[in-house]
């Protein structure tokens, strides 16, 4: 940093820092706090207690729901991730060629497209194909859900595959690797983590998207975000706030774990 | 090109035979009619500036481009089309390109396992090389553990575990500092004697290509302007470009007066005739380039004929260079090694004679 210059002294850094800080993680912490009311309301503590958690817990609807929605990110980010890196694969490792810049647009774009139309779109196409097929399983929530992960999953490994040197695989070659022997013992090892960041993505996307999940979904189908919209619109107890904790936990030992990976593949 | 050290060559020595090779990247010429041929076991120099096409040379000699015409023989077959997966070349890269994730014993042993080697011949071939590079003991650090030194060596290792027919060295040595490079000059040497596998080496640096080679190819704006030894290469320039590009040189112009077979009379724009080199006919009255290195030419007595100004003394501990002027205003700069006897030097501003050895002094083609 040049000297003189530092803008923790500029008046009122502090307060705005602090400011953003707490309009980025008060509400999660209240929401935190009351998971763990004795009483039934969330809005006035009423003691500390884990009855939520473990009414939660008890709760089929809920458990049913949890796994569920697990079958389908697992399902869904791991598809968009093996789709993703074939289409970073193919961006990345290939000459530039006129239309490769609009082709990775292309992977890009629908981050931008609101996700309502996303839904509406997809709400038409698979209503069609319930009716033709007769079909009303998990399949149209995996291959929805997998449709959005794509460009998640493929940004990180992109991100990673353009930042490799292409000499390593020169490099490979060279050493009488065919194609696929330096795709396997060097370029796909090299790209793991990125692989992992996309799936990760992916995977913590497909677990609390709302939006395309009621549009798709056949009856009975509720994933956890979708199961507790419905109870939101009935009697709004702290069951939800510990669900809500145990889905913040869950997502924050992923963080924890991602951290760990990507640290320990930089050194 | 100029080939004066292949003559009566049997074919059974050659190991890469390049004919008339050229390289196009569009409508750019990066080389252009390259005949070479490169011997069993040598060390051979691919010399140039940077642009000069030497890498695009080693590059299809790799299996990274495929020439635009022309053939590349291996041992008298055709590999020109061949992917650098399917030719018995093995490429030591400028920035190593080692694999990150692999340990040194596992970069080192990578072709064999891609050749489907037997675990046992892997190791066993992994610990030799280690050896030869003299990192033993080290095969399990990862390679980002090690120096750059010692990363250079991993490389070599690498690339020397499968045997190749003929290795590929790209600048590897410009990454490092100035004494491990002399260090390591030497010790490509040592290895290449060794393994005795055929060395193609690409550098920019003159004197790195003198130090190593047994042969060096100079080439300037995608051409081969020579190939020779380095005596030949150093001390019989063909050109202009390679007098000029190899070590110091003085050119100075003359016109000619007459020939005697191979020695030149050429009368300098002061007015003194002196003798030269010319292997090649010249018509006297044309005017021709001479070229003479710093330590060809001495000082001598007043009576000599060419006299020179001295501008400037620069004392170098093992010798000192005059930089002189010619009567004709020509710069010309001598090389004289110090003696211990401790005898005083011509200084600054005084004139003295100048004598250029005959022998040593050459008309250039242009």
């Amino acid at each position: 940093m040049r000297k003189g210059f530092d803008t923790r002294s500029l008046p009122g850094f502090g307060i705005m820092a602090l400011l953003c800080f707490a309009a980025l993680y008060l509400p999660i912490a209240v929401l935190v706090v009351f998971a763990f009311n004795a009483g039934d309301s969330i809005a006035v503590m009423q003691g500390l207690s884990l009855r939520w958690f473990v009414a939660a817990a008890q709760n089929e609807q809920v458990i049913d729901a949890s796994i569920r929605s697990l079958q389908v990110a697992v399902a869904a980010a791991g598809l968009a991730t093996f789709v993703a890196t074939l289409a970073a694969v193919a961006t990345t490792r290939t000459h530039r060629y006129r239309g490769r810049d609009a082709k990775i647009m292309l992977f890009t774009v629908p981050l931008m497209v609101p996700e309502i139309v996303t839904a509406v779109a997809l709400l038409i196409l698979v209503s069609k194909l319930k009716v033709w097929t007769g079909y009303t399983g998990l399949g149209y929530l995996i291959l929805s859900h997998a449709a959005f992960c794509v460009p998640f999953a493929y940004m990180p490994i992109r991100a990673r595959l353009s930042g490799m040197d292409t000499t390593l695989e020169a490099a490979a070659a060279d050493l009488y690797a065919s194609r696929w022997q330096a795709f396997a013992h060097v370029t796909l090892p090299l790209l793991l983590p990125g692989i992992i960041a996309g799936f990760m993505l992916g995977f913590v996307i497909s677990l609390d998207d709302v939006v395309i999940t009621e549009f798709v979904k056949s009856a009975g189908q509720d994933t956890l975000p979708t199961y507790m919209l419905g109870q939101l619109r009935r009697n709004i107890t702290p069951e939800i706030n510990a669900i809500s904790t145990a889905f913040l936990m869950l997502s924050i030992v992923l963080i924890v774990l991602f951290y760990l990976l990507s640290n320990r593949k930089k050194t | 090109m100029r080939d004066s050290s292949d003559m009566g060559e049997s074919k059974v020595l050659s190991a890469v035979t390049l004919a008339g090779v050229a390289k196009f990247f569009g409508t750019f010429k990066a080389i252009e009619g390259i005949d070479l041929t490169i011997r069993q076991n040598e060390f051979f120099t691919l010399l140039g500036p940077s642009g000069c096409g030497k890498t695009t040379i080693l590059r299809m000699l790799a299996g990274f481009e495929t020439p635009s015409s022309g053939e590349i023989l291996l041992d008298g077959r055709d590999i020109s089309r061949l992917g650098p997966n399917q030719r018995p070349v093995n490429t030591v890269f400028q920035n190593y390109a080692l694999f990150p994730h692999l340990s040194v014993a596992q970069n080192i042993g990578f072709a064999l396992k891609m050749l489907g080697r037997p675990r046992p011949e892997i190791r066993d071939t992994v610990e030799d090389m280690l050896a030869l590079v003299q990192l033993s003991g080290r095969g399990d650090q990862l390679v980002t553990q090690l120096s750059g030194g010692q990363q250079q060596r991993v490389a070599l290792a690498r690339a020397l575990a499968p045997r190749p027919k003929v290795l590929l060295l790209d600048e590897p040595l410009s990454a490092l500092d100035q004494k491990l490079r002399k260090t390591m000059q030497i010790e490509l040497k040592r290895m290449q004697r060794e393994t005795g596998i055929t060395f193609v080496f690409v550098t920019h640096d003159q004197e790195e290509a003198l130090t190593m080679s047994d042969r060096i190819a100079v080439l300037s704006n995608g051409a081969l302007r020579q190939v020779g030894s380095p005596h030949e290469i150093y001390n019989h320039p063909v050109d202009r470009f390679v007098a000029d590009f190899i070590g110091e040189t003085n050119l100075l112009t003359g016109k000619v007066i007459r020939q005697d077979g191979d020695c030149a009379h050429v009368v300098l724009p002061g007015g003194v005739t002196i003798e030269a080199q010319c292997p090649h006919a010249v018509s006297a009255g044309s005017e021709v380039t001479l070229a003479v290195r710093p330590e060809h030419c001495t000082l001598a007595g007043p009576e000599a004929p060419l006299s020179g100004f001295i501008e400037q003394v620069v004392y170098f501990g093992t010798d000192t260079h005059f930089h002189l002027r010619l009567p004709g205003g020509a710069p010309l700069v001598l090389r004289r090694q110090n003696a211990a006897d401790g005898r005083a030097l011509p200084q600054q501003g005084e004139t003295v004679g100048v004598a250029l050895a005959p022998s040593a002094t050459r008309v250039l083609r242009d």
